[in-house]
């Protein structure tokens, strides 16, 4: 295919911009169609109350792969990253709590004193993600690897994988294999004896996927996590763009358009048009016909192959591992308006007054043990969700006091387990519900809470489906389980970002890497892309 | 000082008989110590109540490796398999769910709750035979080191990617699923029947304390399934006599290559000097050397309790404290005046001779691992049960019978109380569960034997009750089990080898680990020598 042609991308969201720029930048001429009034998908700000917006899902950057970011250049567009001092608050109901500062030293320092031991070890955790971070880099970089032909590509890539992970050691190697498909929960109990660490570590092998603490393989979640980070905390990171999330969305895209994209919104596209086995372009809802060799598709892989595509174009073995492809999400999203910034006790044993507005900064753990959190799975295996939920809640007015009326503050909560699927009635009767269990969970930990709230937003699994375009209500595009990464995200033989149909691509975080807002799967899909038109 | 040996085995379960008995076939001197006055290890069959002949543990045969069979010509020595026909599943409603090892009926009956799973089935069947080809070497070979560069072990991993690559497209794809899966959601894709999908992936947590939807148990169903396709070998059944005639076999097969064995010899201590076993000492204060002490026992009692710490490096010690063994089952063995009757299919039949499953829904599978997982035994938990006395009356009194029934879960650590408070509670809680789908059963029970965790442990050495010395889980497998960097059946101590459930490929009357040990010990001696 000549240079200059015209590629369509499919869905404004991160990973679609981003794969537009680097198509751009390798000279082609990018389209993309964004169903929704503004581009972002899973990365927006909204007016959710008169006068308080917020990032209406994703409420912390991902943040993006460091190579990704350096090639946007995003501070060029009007884009401003604030950074908190506290990673993490977690509480507990008996007023305890623990602060994980940005500062290493400073957070091992505050774990000492309840547990000495973990004060050591929280310090050894983040050395071990450290020197996994260069094998997972590496491997969250690659495309997975063909396995019946292997190009040059391919093999040169996986024997500089095979060298950095050698450089781990025996003792390394082997603590890779074994902790893969282990349960987080055992993963962090080799490491903490304080529950509530134990806990929020715990949290980040389970967060917006179906399984509990004890189910085996959420470690390799957590070690995805880690390995997407720009540095090694156990805890992980919590970052804002000024403005929320959208911001960062908008950076993006007019880093796409600097580059030479073009960007529409309210075009949503009704269909892929295949013929003879390869795509020869778009249907739009609104009729528009628009002719393209090549489609990128960041939307999910069952919208893109069971709604966008016409089935009978499906090869029907790969349409069946397509239907097995888990993508039934567990989490919901809880917007709240709030008159001032709710009062939390335990913090008063943790820090002095003056430290309440740095302690809230961040994001907020509640999941204080980790039969908390398996008992908030527990209700989702059967249909329900859990009386005490595990959230995990940002108050960006901290540090942004832009996004609400003055003096006042939006929380921005996420909620899990929350079934896409419920046993009994709809998500429709039960969205009322589930915003006084938050504020009722919330309450527990800031009694103040319940009095302060002035507005409130429930963004159910169903309405991420319907509204964002999560098929399954899945955040991630599909579950992060061991056998759905790598070279079977989203299925096996096809984790190339190429399609059975010829011409069709995709670019979401339903391909490898899948791990949330950094770009990768966008990146790679792009580097693939261009190989694959040349 | 006592007697010098060649080797001492410790332990006289299947597979420390199959090791000593290997050991002694290529000409050393072999002694066998079994702690308890009988031999089997858990494959052992006692007469608990007056008549009836209970295999207390370990009740069926599944995957006993046809080599070993025939290397130690085990049905000279006593060993009669008897086919145990098919699962049968009642449920709570009064219908059922009877799959037989004739494949045709299995797909009428399938066909009665599902068209479509019938049909599903039929290719289920299809694909599991290449999976199980796949693994069948593999449960024979030592585990490759996958962190070296030797040229040995690099020749094996890329056999085994040769392998991988040498399957279908579809192979792969499901052996790849099979590897990393819940049974649940394995299952999921391929049926749509409840009750199907709950007593199929019923075979993925035996001896795990994992549930049916937790990642990595469709491997453990692979792993129990395999015995099924082995046709000509018959390997799913019944041994007559119990399942301690099998070890009896072994016994008497070792016995006629020259092993000594002794029971009531429990050891005490296994003697170190510079870093070299020299034998063992016994709990009674007797001593005896060898040139090499192979242990069939789990690596907590070998290296924990028959070990000074001060013999082992730092960092192998904590790998063996870390490796779980989180005993999830319990047993309870029935002596019945008659036959029970199950109200969806009352009488005598065919159905009973094969294995009941009371797994009627995935819903029930899970709800029972969570009260698992909060310290509590099942309130209604899975149970599999045997009748073998339909099919081998040798072991009750003429017109009585025998019910064996492996109960999960019973997790180790109770969140109250403690095991020998709540076995009897236990124990009626299950009779209960039973007699829901069985009425007379109470009626019929003469006698009863209840094995909690704690039992397995204390009477049967098998630490926390893990049936198979240590948990099935993918972190305990192939090159990781049972610590990492330690697979090959040789330890950190010169001349102390492992052969027991807890080494590579794990747990069942397989005794390859036995076997595999024993290729390792010779192998060891004939470079020394």
């Amino acid at each position: 295919m000549p240079l200059g042609q015209k590629v369509i991308v499919i869905g404004g969201g991160h990973n679609g911009l981003i794969a537009a720029f680097y198509l751009a930048k390798g000279g082609f001429k990018p389209v993309v169609l964004e169903r929704r009034e503004m581009v972002g998908g899973g990365a927006v700000t909204e007016e959710f109350h008169p006068g308080f917006r917020v990032s209406s899902l994703a409420h912390t950057l991902g943040p993006l792969r460091a190579d990704v970011a350096a090639d946007l250049r995003l501070e060029n567009f009007d884009y401003e990253i604030l950074q908190p001092e506290v990673r993490v608050f977690a509480p507990n109901p008996s007023g305890e709590s623990l602060l994980f500062f940005h500062d290493e030293e400073k957070t091992a320092a505050g774990i000492a004193r309840v547990s000495q031991k973990d004060g050591q070890k929280y310090k050894e955790l983040a050395d071990v993600l450290e020197y996994l971070q260069g094998v997972f880099g590496q491997l969250c970089s690659m495309t997975p690897p063909a396995i019946d032909k292997p190009a040059p590509d391919d093999l040169w890539n996986l024997l500089k994988t095979g060298r950095s992970i050698r450089k781990l050691g025996k003792r390394g190697m082997f603590d890779l294999l074994r902790w893969g498909p282990m349960a987080i929960a055992d993963f962090a109990a080799e490491f903490f004896e304080t529950e509530l660490i134990r806990a929020v570590v715990a949290a980040r092998g389970v967060f917006g996927t179906a399984m509990g603490p004890w189910s085996a393989g959420s470690t390799t979640v957590f070690l995805l996590r880690a390995a997407a980070a720009t540095d090694a905390c156990p805890v992980g990171a919590a970052a804002f763009p000024r403005g929320g999330l959208g911001k960062f969305s908008s950076a993006l895209a007019e880093a796409a358009r600097a580059a030479g994209a073009e960007i529409r919104t309210n075009a949503e596209v009704a269909q892929i048009r295949v013929k003879d086995g390869a795509v020869t372009g778009v249907a739009l809802v609104d009729g528009e016909e628009i002719a393209a060799e090549a489609v990128v598709s960041g939307a999910d892989p069952k919208r893109t192959f069971f709604k966008l595509v016409d089935a009978t174009q499906l090869d029907p073995r790969f349409a069946m591992r397509m239907k097995n492809y888990r993508m039934n999400g567990t989490v919901a999203k809880v917007n709240l308006a709030l008159g001032d910034l709710p009062a939390f006790p335990a913090l008063a044993s943790t820090v002095g007054p003056d430290g309440f507005r740095a302690a809230l900064s961040g994001r907020i753990h509640i999941g204080p043990e980790i039969d908390y959190l398996e008992k908030a799975f527990d209700a989702s295996k059967y249909g329900g969700y859990a009386t005490s939920p595990y959230l995990e809640m940002t108050i960006p007015t901290i540090l942004d006091a832009g996004l609400a009326p003055e003096g006042k503050h939006v929380a921005s909560v996420y909620v899990q387990f929350t079934p896409y699927k419920l046993k009994n009635g709809n998500w429709e009767t039960q969205r009322k519900e589930l915003g006084q269990t938050v504020i009722k969970t919330l309450a527990q930990y800031a009694p103040n809470l319940p009095g302060l709230v002035e507005g409130i937003q429930v963004i159910t699994p169903k309405d991420l489906e319907t509204e964002y375009g999560f098929t399954g209500g899945h955040i991630f595009h599909g579950e992060l389980a061991l056998d759905q990464i790598f070279t079977m995200r989203p299925v096996l033989d096809w984790a190339r970002y190429k399609t059975p149909i010829r011409g069709l691509f995709l670019c979401g975080n339903g391909t490898h890497p899948g791990n949330g807002l950094t770009g990768a799967s966008g990146a790679n899909a792009a580097r693939e892309i261009i190989h694959e038109l040349r | 000082m006592g007697q010098h040996y060649d080797a001492i085995v410790i332990g006289g379960g299947h597979n420390g008989l199959t090791n000593a008995a290997y050991l002694a076939k290529a000409g050393k001197r072999v002694c066998v110590l079994e702690r308890r006055h009988v031999l089997g290890g858990a494959a052992v069959t006692e007469e608990i109540i007056p008549g009836y002949l209970f295999s207390e543990c370990s009740y069926v045969v599944s995957l006993l490796r046809p080599e070993i069979i025939r290397e130690l010509d085990l049905p000279r020595h006593g060993l009669e398999i008897l086919p145990l026909d098919g699962t049968f599943t009642p449920m709570p409603g009064g219908d059922y769910l009877w799959r037989m090892n004739d494949h045709g009926r299995s797909i009428r009956e399938i066909r009665r709750h599902s068209r479509v799973d019938a049909e599903a089935y039929e290719e289920f069947s299809k694909m599991m035979t290449p999976m199980c080809r796949f693994v069948k070497p593999i449960l024979s070979m030592i585990p490759p080191d996958p962190t070296t560069l030797r040229p040995k072990d690099l020749k094996q991993l890329h056999f085994l990617l040769q392998r991988f690559r040498d399957l279908s497209s579809d192979e792969r794809y499901t052996l790849v699923q099979l590897m990393t899966m819940s049974a649940a959601d394995f299952l999921d894709q391929w049926f749509e029947t409840d009750v199907l999908k709950a007593t199929m992936s019923a075979s993925g947590i035996i001896g795990t304390f994992l549930g049916i939807r937790s990642p990595g148990t469709a491997y453990v169903l692979l792993h129990h399934y395999m015995g099924e396709i082995d046709g000509a070998f018959r390997s799913w059944g019944f041994s007559r006599g119990g399942t301690g005639a099998i070890s009896n076999a072994i016994a008497a097969a070792a016995r006629e290559a020259g092993v000594e064995i002794r029971t009531k010899a429990g050891v005490a201590k296994i003697l170190v000097k510079n870093g070299r076993a020299k034998g063992v000492a016994l709990t009674n204060g007797e001593e005896l050397t060898a040139n090499v002490v192979s242990s069939s026992v789990d690596p907590h009692l070998t290296f924990e309790k028959f070990l000074e710490p001060s013999e082992l490096p730092s960092e192998f010690l904590a790998d063996v404290k870390r490796y779980k063994f989180r005993g999830s089952s319990g047993k309870v063995n029935l002596a019945l005046d008659g036959l029970p009757e199950l109200k969806c299919m009352p009488g005598d039949g065919p159905h009973l001779r094969g294995a009941i499953s009371i797994s009627p829904s995935v819903e029930y599978m899970e709800r029972g691992y969570d009260d698992a997982k909060y310290g509590h035994y099942s309130r209604r938990p899975y149970v599999d049960m045997v009748i073998p006395s339909l099919t081998d009356p040798s072991v009750a009194p003429p017109g009585k019978h025998v019910l064996s029934c492996f109960v999960q879960y019973a997790p180790y650590k109770l969140a109250e109380g403690t095991w020998d408070e709540q076995r009897e509670a236990f124990g009626d809680n299950v009779i209960d569960t039973l007699s829901e789908y069985m009425p007379n059963l109470k009626k019929i029970i003469v006698g009863r034997q209840v094995l909690t965790p704690l039992d397995l442990e204390r009477e049967f050495g098998l630490t926390q009750g893990n049936i198979f010395q240590g948990e099935l889980s993918l972190e305990q497998l192939f090159f990781l089990r049972p610590v990492p960097g330690w697979a090959y059946y040789k330890t950190p101590v010169d001349n102390l080898y492992m052969c027991g459930s807890a080494t590579h490929p794990g747990g069942g009357i397989m005794a390859a680990p036995g076997r595999i040990a024993s290729q390792v010990i010779l192998k060891e001696w004939k470079r020394a020598s």
